[in-house]
């Protein structure tokens, strides 16, 4: 029903992985989204706002370098997204393959 | 093109915000009881897959980034319902925990990514999906980002903070995302004909099949 699980994970486990490479490529040269644009464009730049609330503010721990910082906030995104979207199946299933 | 706090003004943020409490809604009642506990997991792998492809920005020569947002994607594996709670999710999460996109503006991120992207993503797969799957899940990675950020522009463009320059705003944001939407169609459609070749059970047309191994 689900062997393809590990495979899966295992994917998972190399996207988190590679998420520090990317992060230090990305810094390298020195990118922008359209949105960052578009903000610069029309002198709205200012107005953004950070959530302060947010325990990995901006994919970063505090404490730890960024490398390190960008990793555990991608293993710690990834496998709270799998536990909370397999959640919202579970709520959302039927019982086709059984009582549960 | 997760909208920071400060961005969108306070009435178009909560307008917003209720469209997507009220599409979600009918999604989620649209799926209940119908989603499988065998595609409960596909779910949770889909959204896990998509927070962390996000984390990957790819620079673009001339000094952009683009990242997988995944929206059309989730859509075309899961169905759009489904694939709208899974997006949905995924930026709730980003910004709850992570910071990226603000709480204040969540429904507006929301409704740009979990709900253009997908369902737009969604209807020009079906549209385009009789001249070949392969190029139907291109253009809907394609058009369903550059939809989904045309809206953010839409809402960029009547907020006070951008001066309420809506050209402006409209296409830096669309023209943008209409040439970094190449890359999210391309990863779309390999990733999709990957998945479709390998295990023909895992997509929605196939319930039964994925029920009953």
């Amino acid at each position: 029903m689900t062997e393809w699980l590990p495979r899966a994970l295992g994917v998972l486990l190399l996207l988190t992985l590679l998420a520090p490479v990317f992060g230090w490529a990305a810094g390298q040269v020195g990118y922008a989204e359209p949105l960052e644009n578009a903000a610069e464009a029309t002198g709205a730049t200012d107005d953004a706002e950070a959530v302060g609330t947010a325990p990995f503010s901006d994919y970063g721990v505090p404490g730890l370098g960024s490398a390190a910082g960008t990793f555990v906030s991608a293993v710690v995104g990834t496998a709270l997204t799998l536990l909370v979207a397999v959640g919202i199946g579970r709520l959302l299933g039927s019982d086709t393959d059984g009582p549960h | 093109m997760h909208i920071p706090d400060g961005y969108v003004d306070l009435p178009l943020a909560l307008l917003f915000a209720a469209l997507s409490v009220a599409v979600l809604s009918v999604a989620a009642r649209r799926v209940d009881g119908e989603l499988s506990d065998s595609r409960a997991p596909l779910l949770g792998v889909v959204a896990a897959g998509i927070f962390a492809a996000q984390m990957l920005n790819w620079p673009i020569p001339g000094g952009t980034s683009a990242h997988f947002v995944g929206g059309a994607f989730a859509a075309i594996l899961l169905g759009p319902h489904v694939g709208a709670l899974c997006v949905a999710t995924v930026v709730t999460i980003q910004a709850l925990v992570f910071g990226d996109g603000g709480l204040v503006v969540l429904g507006t991120n929301v409704f740009n990514m979990a709900i253009v992207e997908v369902y737009v993503g969604y209807a020009v797969y079906r549209v385009v999906a009789p001249y070949g799957e392969f190029r139907a899940a291109f253009a809907a990675g394609w058009l369903g980002i550059t939809a989904g950020a045309l809206t953010a522009g839409l809402q960029l463009g009547l907020s006070s903070a951008f001066e309420y320059q809506l050209v402006t705003t409209l296409a830096i944001m669309g023209v943008g995302h209409l040439v970094l939407g190449l890359v999210e169609g391309a990863i779309t459609a390999v990733v999709y004909r990957y998945l479709a070749r390998a295990r023909p059970d895992l997509r929605p047309t196939a319930p039964a099949e994925a029920s009953a191994r």
